[in-house]
């Protein structure tokens, strides 16, 4: 097995004065792609905050190829290796497409090979290169989610997690990015999901954690987890 | 007609400068979200800071930039950092009372050192004039002021299309969470962007040294010149800002030339009391 | 919620100091020297500057950086009548406030559209114009200003006592109107402006009534500020220095509090004449502490005390035990709101 990428042990953390993560553990190896499951509310997004670095967990520990990197502020863990496609398809809206792929690549380390990544990136969504020019405020919610990816993908990440790719898009839509998701997989990427639909999650991850109330209540092979199963401990039934 | 000509073009001309004293505030309010009701003061400060420098060291009040911009970017860089990055997050009113109250502080830091006389940083080229009919008369420091204002916001112009810190600062204005995401540090390009706003002041702070008398109270007036450029312009338009800042020059120059000098200033309040009533969003924003 | 014997008697030990504050503060000019009733006259203006400041920044969301529009409305509104007219010291004490009242109520159909930053600089550019127009206004003695024959020679006691009355005056009403139906409003706009359930025009109106009676008591005290003064000139009327005090006061003593302005004013006060022997520094000191204050603690004194230990000193609640500085309070007109 390769080597594991990110440790999160025990994390507690609150969102406002809600508790919102009480106590996920949860790993991910080399060229994985982990599901984290869960409903609205269930501290999934928290848990990423958390680990991400927008967001001081209350305790736990986070490693990182063995370094301890808990509360660590985002633009170092960026620097490192870490990137983050955030909700709902966030861009930066006055900017142009191309000014927010740039942007991704804001790390030094990332800045040296900032035209061959900008290469991938239309290579892997050509659509993106026809409006490079155009403000990213008028584009589609799916080409907004394209940029966003994109732009993750232009600080030559080791990991990348995804908060809730689809919420928000058309089905067809949905489906295009994933299988763009599982491309970047195959090249090498390390991926976290964090997702709410159950049937996509288990599909295209190699394993899946369950969340409910903030804790992990199931996890495993997402091949040989029962949806029904998933489903139940979704709900908490 | 040569007198309304003459004021014409000058208030074109200071309008350049306007512009420039206003820039700053526009580019704070623009990125941070922030009201520095400080800025008229910082301004001042930089005024002051080349009195010194040129009283030391006997050099042109343009040549004590070298001085003046790197002491007014730190000032501007550690105020940000250890003051108003901590309150920015805390509402409207912490922000607004921290920057009135380093206004006061300024104020009567200046006060304290220079005493209430008044300043200035007259050069010889302060009194001479580019000739062109007997009547239309462009002095030599206004032009300069107007040119040095269009210069400033073409290079900032430059600098937030084509650096990466500028489209960082560009980037955290939109989206300040996401910014971090890229792996912007955005205390620290905050404190950038309160630097640059202080090196606008500090340019635009010689400028208006070289033209007017100064005293330590000077600020406001200033802060109003800043506030009016602002509003008309929309906040944190850089171009929007040249073109307001002629307006501002212009109403007031014309204010004087119908109403009489001391009409000037009443004039000023009151073309902004009006835009803040019926356009905040500023002339050029939809 | 405590009730029973040890609220009770806690409730009587605070009234009863209540009482000998009030008390010792009636009889202060007949047995104090003539400095420490000026003291104390000054700290009452700035209570009652304080209060009025609080009310619409503190509890109405009108960051004001112009009250001292109304101060020196307040000033030359006495000089005028007085010189120009004869008439008494304390009716135009109140016209000044009524003409204040009229100007904040025109002034708040064109201010009140705005908020946050653009209000504060809007107030405080009028009161700018306001310089501009009575330095060039001759029948307002232009630059120089006005000096207020009538007021030569009165004695410090009597404007004592017309200060600790306006003082004592404006608690009340914010207390009161906290409590108010008003109250309701206010509580809305602190929480969010656009909160469902109150209408725009119960949010404006709200501001308008909170704009009025803040007008027109720092009218008053502007006039009473100038019968101790004689002389009302327009850059120091005008000047933002008061607003800079009453800033000051409340955020010192505890912005959205009734009590942090009494301290703060205590404070401002004792401060200012201790500091004025260091001359210029003063008001860098005194900028200094406010500006650490709203970093450090920016509810201020009385906000961070109540914040440690779970109680108020004049308590602005409506559910709060029902008491009133120690006094029992009957609650009314419950039944009136929605």
């Amino acid at each position: 097995m390769s080597e594991i990428l990110l440790r999160a042990e025990d994390i507690y953390a609150n969102y406002g004065d809600f508790q919102a993560v009480q106590g996920a553990s949860f790993e991910i190896r080399k060229g994985e792609i982990i599901s984290i499951i869960g409903t609205n509310g269930a501290g999934k997004s928290t848990l990423m905050k958390a680990i991400g670095g927008t967001l001081a967990p209350k305790s736990g520990k986070v490693f990182y190829k063995d370094t301890e990197i808990t509360g660590m502020p985002t633009h170092k863990l960026v620097d490192l290796g870490m990137s983050q496609v955030p909700e709902g398809g966030r861009v930066f809206a006055r900017m142009t497409v191309m000014d927010n792929l740039v942007m991704g690549s804001y790390t030094p380390r990332a800045r040296k090979h900032k035209d061959n990544a900008l290469e991938r990136v239309y290579d892997l969504f050509p659509v993106l290169k026809e409006k490079a020019n155009q403000v990213s405020g008028s584009l589609s919610g799916g080409q907004r989610q394209m940029v966003a990816i994109g732009r993750a993908l232009m600080s030559e990440p080791e990991l990348v997690c995804f908060d809730e790719i689809s919420l928000g898009l058309a089905p067809t839509v949905i489906k295009d990015i994933y299988t763009k998701i599982r491309q970047i997989n195959k090249e090498g990427m390390t991926i976290i999901l964090v997702e709410q639909d159950v049937k996509r999650s288990l599909k295209t991850s190699d394993r899946s954690y369950v969340m409910l109330k903030g804790k992990v209540v199931l996890s495993g092979k997402s091949s040989e987890l029962a949806e029904e199963d998933v489903k139940k401990a979704y709900f908490g039934l | 007609m040569d007198a309304l000509l003459q004021s014409l073009i000058q208030g074109v001309l200071l309008g350049g400068l306007y512009a420039l004293i206003g820039i700053g505030m526009s580019l704070i309010f623009g990125i941070v979200k922030l009201t520095n009701l400080a800025h008229g003061d910082f301004l001042i400060l930089a005024s002051y800071i080349s009195y010194s420098v040129v009283a030391a060291t006997g050099m042109n009040p343009f040549v004590s930039l070298i001085v003046v911009i790197p002491v007014m970017f730190a000032i501007g860089y550690i105020v940000q950092n250890t003051m108003l990055n901590r309150v920015i997050s805390k509402g409207a009113e912490p922000p607004l009372l921290v920057t009135f109250g380093i206004s006061i502080v300024i104020q009567n830091l200046l006060l304290y050192y220079y005493t209430a006389d008044a300043r200035n940083l007259r050069s010889p080229i302060a009194t001479k004039s580019i000739i062109i009919t007997d009547g239309i008369r462009i002095p030599y420091i206004y032009l300069i002021g107007f040119l040095v204002g269009i210069i400033v916001i073409v290079a900032l112009g430059f600098y937030f299309r084509h650096t990466y810190q500028g489209k960082a600062i560009k980037a955290a204005a939109d989206d300040r969470e996401v910014a971090q995401l890229m792996g912007v540090n955005i205390k620290s390009i905050y404190g950038i962007a309160m630097g640059i706003s202080m090196t606008t002041a500090a340019i635009a702070g010689v400028l208006v040294g070289m033209i007017y008398n100064f005293y330590p109270t000077s600020g406001s007036a200033y802060l109003v010149i800043a506030f009016a450029v602002v509003v008309i312009g929309g906040m944190g338009s850089t171009y929007g800002t040249l073109a307001a800042g002629i307006l501002f020059g212009l109403a007031q120059v014309m204010g004087a030339h119908f109403f009489g000098a001391s009409a000037q200033l009443l004039t000023g309040y009151v073309v902004l009391l009006i835009m803040l009533i019926f356009r905040p969003q500023g002339l050029f924003q939809r | 919620m405590k009730t029973g014997f040890l609220s009770d008697s806690k409730r009587l030990i605070k009234a009863l100091i209540m009482v000998i504050v009030l008390v010792g503060l009636f009889v202060l000019p007949n047995v104090a020297n003539q400095y420490t009733t000026m003291l104390v006259m000054l700290i009452c203006m700035y209570i009652g500057l304080g209060q009025m400041w609080n009310l619409l920044a503190g509890y109405a969301g009108l960051v004001s950086l112009g009250q001292q529009l109304y101060i020196g409305i307040g000033g030359y509104a006495l000089a005028v009548l007085s010189n120009y007219y004869n008439i008494p010291i304390l009716i135009g004490l109140v016209v000044g406030g009524l003409v204040s009242v009229g100007l904040s109520v025109a002034l708040s159909f064109l201010l009140l559209r705005m908020k946050g930053m653009y209000f504060a600089v809007a107030t405080w550019i009028t009161a700018e114009a306001f310089i501009v127009i009575f330095a060039g206004w001759t029948y307002m003695g232009s630059g120089n200003g006005l000096f207020i024959k009538a007021v030569r020679g009165m004695p410090t006691s009597t404007i004592y006592y017309y200060s600790l009355i306006v003082a004592i005056l404006t608690i009340f009403i914010v207390v009161f109107l906290l409590r108010s139906k008003l109250g309701l409003g206010l509580i809305a706009i602190r929480d969010n402006d656009s909160a469902a359930e109150t209408s725009g025009v119960t949010i404006f109106r709200t501001k308008l009534y909170c704009m009025m009676i803040s007008s027109f008591l720092t009218s008053i005290i502007g006039g009473l500020f100038y019968m101790s003064q004689v002389w009302v000139q327009p850059y120091a009327a005008f000047a933002i220095n008061w607003t800079i005090a009453g800033m000051f006061i409340v955020v010192i003593g505890g912005i959205g509090t009734v009590a942090g302005p009494i301290l703060g004013a205590v404070i401002y006060v004792i401060l200012n004449q201790y500091l004025s022997q260091f001359g210029g520094i003063s008001m860098i000191i005194l900028g200094v502490i406010a500006i650490v204050v709203i970093l450090f603690a920016p509810k201020g004194i009385i906000g961070s005390l109540q914040n440690r230990f779970g109680f108020e000193i004049l308590s602005a609640r409506r559910d709060a035990n029902k008491n009133f500085m120690g006094m029992q309070i009957q609650e009314t007109s419950e039944n009136t709101e929605q």
